[in-house]
């Protein structure tokens, strides 16, 4: 018995922690309606710096100007106590910096608009702690944890430690002050108004930046607080754990309609309890307890209990093309396409010869680009040539099933990543368990990722924006956590003779992605493309006129899960195996999310440029660079870029030519047939009632 | 012949009856005008009929055999029963022409997915049709030189048009119109009479229509159905309604 109390203390401390999030994510959402997915980041961020502070990291900066050269270095320690402050202090200045930078200019996105803008944030800020704090994992030691480890009191043979007592301590403190600013000040009750409702509030003069401002101040102060405490009570911490953290956070706000914070904080403490528990029943299962956190999120979603819905903004399209982007921050202005093609216009006479060159370029270009990857083996290269050749193409896959998931269909899904670990999985058992030779694995690969893509579809029949990405992260992080640690060195497939040459294999995925291409090319300018985005732009109005909502979402989750599947099962052939871990987790799906955003969401010929942009240059400059040496410098770019392309444009690089010729075709303004109303029926005016 | 039979239908939304029994009958072919004050249930009832709402209690009968109102909103477009919306609503981002192909995606019985990628033969045929009916609608509202532009783009009055262009192009045989006349000018009013006309005649379908403007729904109805609480309190011929004393009490008030 005293075996099954031992799990409270551990399992209420991790659920104060979960709850301090929870707390904070509820905080920015009542204020700004932003479900913030970069809090999990934030916190980490924090952390990291808090512990690097505390052990004396050293920091170094060399510059060059001219014939000067300059280096400065410091290594800044201070005692825990003494380091806090100033940790809070960098996370308050990082809270308010994320607020005007990135969360003003979309004062009034639309729900996804700010789910995919937090996600690159996300990104952006795992990118930079893992540049200047390195990769390896934050160990707290004994030495520098919040509070001693010694046990503080004990309870039936069950010890609780100060650590583990402090910190709940802290939670029920904060939870407590929140609450009462939530009560008791005007700027807590201007925020539960605005929670309320927004355009009213604003009527009435509460002004909804500086609630923003207050919110994201608070928010990540409590961030910085929690991860402080996290990595503390966790020991072993990295930067992969943001993304389980966010969704731990947000499964515990999302019980509280994201709005109510007792109901979050006791979700928070319930979640961390439970995870203990059945960890406790199963002790020989690696991560039991999370997978048992992901099912029931995923399960609660799906059953859509009325008070998950208390505070939700249930936009009713989609939000991806029509929520207004920002248009009014300078940043944003500054690569807005419509001003910069205004100033090309000023600047070279034209008249319609540019817009004969860009109907020209369209057909050129993308036949000169096939050519090119046709023939590429037999360029002039270097040795290392085909891993990075066969890296783009399978960047290119995901990218496309990202395209028809996201672009077209409107379904948010942070989980595509999850089907590289499907194909290889479908290859290694097609080609082992069944013993089929070259050709069958790569099918069987396909073939599983259908029913897999029914399965992470059903939640989305009845989800949709923040619900489903919540829904689909909790699926990625269950694949990342089941599914890919099973992956082992026995996981090879056979090459055939035929493929052993880098330029075979070179062809062979070149073949895949044709056809992949061919197939989405078609889809797009027929009846099944048509219904995808009538689904986005509207489910209600694509129903009004026969569309089944259900077949055409599973057909698209079906079709993008087997393009990510087929990528999938070619990276297994490239590496003769199913050994690569990195690229099925919910890490790299969400940069290739921002990768796919930036490329072009909504257009074939993004993958292409997305592939080229993200996957080809990366990799053959990382393989000039030495090795060992890694840099961060591609998902900051795809992040930032992300942030900055929502911002003009929702439908990213590729639309640019679709929108600088409805720029420039200039609709001459025929008349509504409606205005010139001659030929009027004689139609009994209602004076002539008889009395 | 009866189109649609509506038989005592009930809907409640907490304490209020949105819909308290409402009966009446549509003749096949005929435009049918709904009036009644805000509240009167008209636009629940169209819900109704649609599949957006379900009834709590009563029947719904299509073709005097289709029970509606146990089918999903999609299989009553299959069927053939056409709607606007109040506000006037089509898919945003695209252009009038792709969204006037897009709604008739049910109409195409030869384009499955696979015939659809491959291009074969009646899947082609499915796309021509489409394309050239499109066309056609597009030309039958007067948008034809505004087919390139997104519905984004539309004023409210243009949105109004496309979305009876739709609406025709997705071939209903029973078309629901709720106020087509709203949010555009007075002006602007008078041309749509001929214009709605125009659709019902070249559609050959039953059409019931919920208006405010009252010189352009009894200048176009064959006949009028007038709620009020949920209910029907009379129908008729225009002149008919229009004499009736509750009609004129509760509806038309000052004027008699």
């Amino acid at each position: 018995m005293s075996a099954f109390f031992g799990t409270f203390p551990p399992g209420l401390v991790t659920g104060a922690v979960y709850a301090m999030l929870a707390m904070g994510l509820v905080l920015t959402y009542k204020a700004t309606r932003v479900p913030n997915f970069a809090y999990g980041a934030m916190a980490t961020l924090i952390a990291f710096f808090h512990y690097s502070l505390v052990r004396g990291k050293r920091y170094s900066i060399t510059i060059h100007l001219l014939f000067l050269h300059v280096h400065i270095h410091a290594r800044p320690q201070l005692p825990f106590w003494g380091a806090l402050p100033v940790s809070l202090a960098l996370a308050a200045v990082l809270g308010l910096g994320i607020e005007r930078i990135v969360i003003r200019p979309f004062a009034r996105a639309s729900t996804v608009t700010m789910i995919i803008v937090t996600l690159a944030l996300a990104t952006v800020l795992d990118a930079v702690a893992q540049q200047i704090f390195g990769g390896q994992d934050l160990i707290v030691s004994n030495h520098d944890a919040i509070f001693p480890r010694t046990p503080a009191f004990s309870v039936g043979g069950v010890n609780v430690s100060w650590e583990q007592l402090g910190v709940v301590l802290i939670v029920l403190g904060l939870a407590a002050a929140v609450f009462a600013f939530f009560r008791f000040t005007s700027t807590g009750l201007a925020i539960r108004a605005v929670a309320t409702d927004r355009d009213v509030s604003s009527l009435l003069g509460v002004s909804s930046s500086q609630l923003s401002v207050v919110s994201w101040l608070g928010g990540s102060m409590v961030a910085g607080l929690a991860g402080i405490a996290l990595a503390s009570v966790i020991v072993t911490s990295n930067p992969d754990l943001l993304f389980t953290l966010t969704i731990k956070g947000f499964a515990a706000a999302v019980v509280g309609g994201m709005v109510s914070l007792p109901i979050a904080v006791g979700a928070g403490f319930g979640i961390g309890l439970v995870e203990q528990i059945v960890q406790h029943y199963f002790p020989r299962t690696v991560g039991a307890g999370e997978l048992f956190t992901l099912a029931a999120v995923i399960v609660v979603l799906a059953l859509r209990p009325p008070w998950i819905f208390r505070g939700i903004r249930d936009d009713e399209d989609s939000g991806l093309t029509s929520g207004p982007g920002a248009g009014n921050s300078v940043l944003a202005r500054l690569i807005d396409p419509a001003e910069a093609w205004r100033l090309v216009k000023a600047a070279v006479p034209t008249d319609g010869r540019v817009g004969r060159w860009f109907r020209v370029l369209r057909w050129v270009v993308p036949i000169a680009l096939a050519v090119l990857a046709v023939a590429f083996p037999l360029l002039p290269l270097p040795g290392f040539w085909a891993l990075p050749a066969n890296l783009t193409l399978i960047d290119l896959l995901v990218v496309l099933s990202f395209v028809v998931l996201v672009g077209w269909l409107g379904q948010i899904s942070v989980a595509q990543g999850a089907f590289i670990a499907v194909g290889g999985a479908g290859t290694v058992i097609t080609a082992h368990t069944l013993g089929l030779p070259f050709p069958f694995p790569i099918l069987g690969a396909v073939a599983l990722s259908v029913p897999v893509s029914i399965l992470i579809g059903l939640p989305a029949l009845r989800l949709r924006g923040l619900h489903l990405v919540i829904a689909t992260l909790a699926f990625g992080l269950a694949v990342q956590e089941a599914v890919l640690p099973r992956f082992t060195a026995a996981s090879f497939v056979r090459v055939p003779h035929l493929l052993r040459s880098d330029g075979a294999k070179y062809e062979m995925s070149l073949l895949f992605v044709a056809i992949a291409l061919l197939v989405c090319w078609r889809v797009q300018r027929t009846r099944v493309g048509r219904s995808f985005v009538a689904i986005r732009e509207s489910e209600t109005v694509a129903t009004a006129y026969g569309i089944r909502p259900v077949r055409t979402k599973l057909t698209g989750f079906v079709l993008s899960g087997a393009i990510a599947s087929l990528a999938g099962a070619l990276l297994t052939y490239q590496l003769g195996g199913a050994f690569n871990q990195t690229y099925g987790t919910v890490a790299f799906s969400i940069t290739w999310l921002s990768q796919s955003v930036v490329a072009g969401i909504t257009s074939i010929a993004g993958p292409v440029i997305g592939a080229l942009l993200f996957g080809l240059y990366p990799a053959l400059s990382q393989g000039a660079v030495s090795a060992g040496h890694v840099s961060y410098l591609p998902e900051i770019t795809a992040g930032v870029l992300t942030i900055l392309i929502m911002a003009v444009n929702p439908e990213g690089l590729a639309s640019m030519s679709r929108f600088v010729r409805s720029r420039t075709s200039a609709f001459e303004e025929a008349p509504s047939p409606l205005a010139e109303a001659d030929d009027v029926d004689e139609v009994p005016p209602m004076t002539e009632v008889p009395a | 012949m009866t189109k649609l039979e509506i038989r005592d239908v009930r809907l409640r939304f907490g304490g209020v009856r949105a819909l308290d029994g409402a009966t009446f009958d549509v003749p096949e072919g005929q435009i049918v005008g709904i009036i009644g004050p805000n509240g009167a249930g008209k636009t629940t009832l169209f819900d109704c009929i649609s599949g957006f709402r379900r009834p709590d209690t009563g029947s719904i009968l299509l073709d005097g055999a289709v029970e509606l109102t146990t089918k999903p909103p999609w299989a009553r477009a299959s069927l053939g029963v056409g709607r606007t919306f109040q506000n006037a609503r089509l898919f945003r981002s695209l252009p009038i022409r792709e969204n006037l192909r897009a709604v008739q995606h049910d109409r195409m019985r030869h384009s499955g997915f696979v015939r659809s990628v491959m291009g074969l033969g009646g899947a082609r045929r499915d796309e021509a049709d489409v394309a050239a009916r499109a066309d056609e609608v597009l030309e039958l509202v007067g948008l034809t030189a505004h087919g390139d532009k997104p519905a984004s783009e539309l004023s409210t009055g243009m949105l109004r048009l496309a979305e009876l262009a739709a609406v025709v192009a997705n071939r209903p045989s029973l078309l629901l119109l709720d106020e087509p006349s709203s949010g555009i000018a007075q002006r602007e009013t008078e041309a749509l009479g001929p214009i709605l006309r125009r659709l019902a005649g070249y559609l050959g379908a039953t059409v019931l229509i919920i208006e405010h403007d009252m010189p352009l729904i009894m200048g176009i109805s064959d006949s009028i159905v007038a709620m009020a609480a949920g209910a029907v309190v009379t129908a008729g011929t225009p002149e008919d309604v229009r004499a009736h004393p509750e009609v004129l009490r509760s509806y038309l008030g000052a004027a008699g």
